[in-house]
């Protein structure tokens, strides 16, 4: 049994009279471990699945099981409680608050779990740790560059020890070398931690890290290859 | 204003007897000088005390009086004829410096707000310095006090050198004379036999009182200003808010795809909320009691002192408060109505 199934996933929204489908009837397995990147044009569904995955979006049709747990059957508390266990989201924008610290940022997940303030002083300095840059802990996001950023942003993500690492373009924003070291952290996560992720990317060369890739036109999949 | 106007220790128990007619305004008042005499003989039961009746003939007038001679400005004084008993009569009158002016010597002295009432530093008017009205300078001999009252503002002089002054020697302004066993009733049926006097009794809250209903017009545009002024911080804390919270919407977007609840996020947002606005209300008082508690105002009676009491800190405070709290819960709702992929997307 896979990890993450879709069945005919649809997502639609109504604009004016129009309905705009950018997920149609989409069926997708992906397997535990498995590092998926999501590429295709605008408005082709990739983040509308991504979302859908991470559980900040519903679909309005077809089912989304992710291990065992169907997502459109869960109420708005219970969806959030289920993306504070089981998701660590990567912003192409990194989303980090600008008023706390590195080590504060990476804190704010945990505290959505009953943890002890030692408790999560050691998450918080593992997660900084892996994804080097523990000596920037004290730092705000201002002090730091783009690509300290979003490793900031994918020790949030993996601080609680989610199942699955959703990455929305995580090297959109970054230079080459950043871009590189990023994709080389998300790999290595992927491999020696076992972490399921979803990528959505533009970049071609962000999905030689992958294991597989996907391609989305008008919301349907038209093609699959495996990376090499 | 209106607390100096109504609220005065010896009010209660004070009646002021003054010309028919002039219910309106004492320094109209014109009354025989024997008044007085005819008043604490002829009512019993006013207070006494070592064969002193608590009967004080005075005469209130506005003059004009000037810095020095050489000065062309004229500052518009309340000037205030007493014999001695007037400090027994207002037992809340209290001399703070120097001494009773003395008959005859050209002194007066001055209460407290009697400078901001003139208009000119409290300094100018310290014991030994001078004033100049009718001709001659005046010494001021004594500083006196008399909180919460007109008499604050007022500038006191023996009863005879007013009288030469407004030359009006055989005429008093009013006698107000204190009750002990008596009651206004007693007095006011002395005033109304005595239809050869020409006077009236009117209970000295009363008097006071009606002076302040004159004011009401313009209490209630200060009313309506202050309430404007306040609608204008509200709706000033308001747009703060929600701009300060659409800069955020993004971030909202983030907390909720991290896991946070919706009312988590209201809550977190009212907090942070209605401690700024906490702080503002405690910076806003601080500042409040710092620059404005005890500010003298003008007034056309005097002069009042402003006052920021514990009810004025309670009130600023809660408005902060209720700022804090009105306008976070629209913003933040609003906020939080976006569908977080929306929300994610927010510039």
């Amino acid at each position: 049994m896979s990890f993450i199934t879709c069945q005919n996933l649809t997502r639609e929204y109504k604009k004016g009279d129009a309905v705009i489908r950018p997920l149609d009837g989409l069926d997708l397995e992906i397997p535990r471990g498995d590092f998926l990147a999501l590429m295709g044009p605008s408005g082709s569904g990739k983040t509308t699945l991504l979302n859908l995955v991470a559980g900040i979006d519903s679909p309005t049709g077809g089912s989304l099981v992710i291990d065992g747990t169907d997502l459109a059957k869960l109420s708005r508390n219970k969806l959030a409680a289920w993306r504070s266990k089981h998701i660590g989201y990567v912003f192409q924008l990194y989303n980090l608050v600008p008023v706390l610290t590195a080590y504060e940022n990476v804190e704010l997940p945990l505290l959505l779990h009953d943890l002890s303030k030692r408790q999560r002083y050691e998450r918080i300095t593992e997660a900084l740790e892996r994804v080097g840059i523990a000596d920037r802990a004290d730092h705000f996001p201002r002090q730091l560059s783009g690509g300290q950023e979003q490793r900031v942003a994918i020790a949030r993500a993996i601080v609680t020890d989610p199942d699955i690492i959703v990455a929305d373009e995580p090297t959109g924003d970054l230079d080459k070398g950043s871009a590189h070291t990023v994709m080389q952290l998300l790999q290595t996560l992927n491999k020696e931690l076992g972490k399921t992720i979803v990528m959505v990317t533009h970049d071609p060369k962000t999905t030689e890290y992958a294991t597989r890739t996907l391609h989305l036109e008008k919301g349907r999949l038209v093609e699959a290859e495996v990376a090499a | 204003m209106q607390l100096t106007l109504n609220q005065r220790e010896s009010m209660n128990e004070n009646i002021m007897i003054i010309g028919t007619g002039s219910e309106e305004g004492v320094e109209r008042s014109q009354i025989d000088a024997a008044v007085e005499g005819i008043a604490s003989a002829s009512v019993p039961g006013l207070k006494e005390r070592a064969g002193v009746v608590y009967a004080s003939a005075e005469i209130h007038a506005a003059l004009p009086v000037r810095e020095s001679r050489s000065s062309t400005k004229d500052l518009n004084a309340v000037m205030r004829g007493v014999r001695p008993i007037a400090f027994l009569v207002h037992s809340d009158v209290e001399i703070l410096e120097g001494r009773a002016p003395r008959s005859g010597m050209d002194e007066i002295m001055v209460g407290q707000l009697a400078a901001t009432r003139l208009g000119v530093p409290a300094e100018r008017l310290a014991v030994g310095s001078k004033l100049h009205f009718d001709n001659r300078d005046w010494t001021i001999s004594g500083r006196f006090a008399a909180p919460g009252t007109v008499m604050n503002a007022e500038i006191w002089m023996p009863l005879t050198d007013l009288q030469v002054a407004t030359k009006r020697e055989s005429t008093l302004s009013c006698v107000i004379v204190t009750l002990e066993d008596a009651t206004f009733a007693d007095v006011d049926v002395f005033a109304k036999s005595r239809l050869d006097l020409e006077i009236t009794a009117i209970p000295e809250r009363s008097y006071y009182a009606s002076i302040a209903s004159f004011y009401g017009p313009i209490r209630v545009m200060i009313i309506v200003t202050a309430v404007l002024i306040a609608s204008g911080g509200v709706m000033g804390g308001l747009n703060t808010m929600y701009a300060a919270f659409a800069a955020r919407v993004r971030e909202v977007g983030m907390l909720q795809a991290l896991g946070y609840t919706r009312s988590a996020i209201v809550i977190n947002l009212t907090e942070e909320s209605v401690f700024s606005a906490a702080s503002g209300a405690l910076i806003g008082t601080v500042f409040g009691i710092l620059l404005l508690d005890g500010l003298a105002v003008r007034f056309s009676m005097g002069a009042f002192a402003l006052t920021i009491d514990a009810p004025v800190v309670f009130t600023g405070f809660v408005g902060g408060l209720a700022v804090g709290l009105v306008g976070a819960l629209p913003p933040a709702v609003r906020c939080l109505r976006l569908p977080i992929p929306e929300a994610l997307k927010s510039v």
